[in-house]
């Protein structure tokens, strides 16, 4: 029992030392699901629209990232969908910001401001040449 | 010549070659596996599938009415292989599945003459059943303790019935990776045992 514990332990110790690859992810995935937001604020589009301006930007590598994003955000009520006709094919989803997911996206603009200013700050402060004068 | 299937993928109809129609549910298989625990699994499924069947609806031409390998690797690449899609998952995703990495004891149908105690030992240890298969025929023969040792193993040992099961009594963990193999493996059996 006490060998079983000992191991989770250090099963834990390792996810916490995150190395490059993991917050290189993290980071990717976070800016992925604003992103998405961020396109469907301008007008209600269907995936296919989303995956062209995401692979614009270079957001995305694969685009099966995509739904299981789109199918969260749906479920957490950020966004809604509505099935609409095509000339070519079956019935297209087209999904949209939900008044809730405005004001989350709100929120995120906000804070993605923040973190821009305070990254940059902390970048572009020069060394200190001289600590003794 | 080859042989072609019709499929409905997305709500179009495609003619699709026999060896693309297997590559391809394959994949779709391991996408569900992949999605299985997901809320809305059959959503996203259905929404890929959608996404697919545009890609393959670009493919096609008056030219080129059915759908090849080479369509479906090329489709798979685009939209990623469940380990491209869960990059960013990966460690949540693995310390769920196959952190414990639990190693049990089953009964291992698979390989048994009698109730499959002996060869779910062997499995477990890693040796060959009949090492243990010897080792119980002995003490069988001295009053019986091996017939009875068996008996109730056979009533203590669960049955290795699901594939998550099977890669337990082997000892690896428990992850997609290990069943997609463990599927390809049984398909493989299968397939060898139809050609005889």
């Amino acid at each position: 029992m006490q060998t079983r514990k000992a191991v989770q332990k250090m099963f834990n110790l390792k996810t916490i030392i995150m190395d490059l690859e993991n917050i290189k992810a993290q980071m990717r995935k976070g800016i992925l699901e604003y992103c998405i937001l961020s396109v469907l604020s301008r007008n209600s589009c269907y995936a296919s629209d989303i995956i062209k301006e995401l692979k614009e930007a270079r957001v995305i590598v694969v685009e099966g990232t995509l739904y299981p994003l789109l199918t969260r955000q749906k479920n957490a009520g950020l966004l809604s969908y509505r099935w609409e006709e095509s000339q070519q094919g079956p019935p297209r989803k087209y999904y949209e910001l939900t008044p809730e997911g405005q004001k989350y996206l709100a929120d995120l603009d906000k804070s993605w401001e923040e973190i821009v200013e305070s990254v940059s700050l902390i970048r572009t402060r020069k060394k200190p040449k001289t600590s003794k004068a | 010549m080859k042989i072609t299937v019709s499929i409905n993928l997305g709500g179009y109809s495609f003619n699709i070659d026999e060896d693309a129609y297997t590559e391809l549910k394959r994949y779709l298989k391991n996408l569900e596996l992949h999605f299985a625990e997901e809320e809305s699994s059959s959503e996203i499924l259905s929404d890929i599938e959608s996404r697919m069947a545009e890609l393959f609806r670009s493919k096609l031409t008056s030219f080129k009415q059915v759908i090849t390998i080479e369509d479906v690797n090329q489709v798979i690449s685009v939209m990623g292989t469940p380990e491209d899609i869960s990059d960013d998952e990966k460690r949540s995703a693995g310390d769920k599945f196959s952190t414990p990495g639990y190693h049990r004891m089953y009964r291992d149908p698979d390989r048994r003459i009698i109730g499959g105690v002996c060869s779910g030992m062997g499995a477990y240890w890693d040796i060959e059943p009949w090492t243990v298969r010897v080792i119980f025929l002995i003490l069988a023969m001295i009053g019986g303790l091996g017939i009875l040792i068996y008996l109730i193993l056979y009533i203590v040992l669960p049955e290795a019935k699901t594939t998550a099961q099977k890669i337990e009594m082997k000892g690896d963990p428990v992850n997609i990776h290990n069943i997609k193999e463990s599927v390809k493996e049984e398909f493989n059996t299968v397939k060898k045992k139809m050609n005889l």
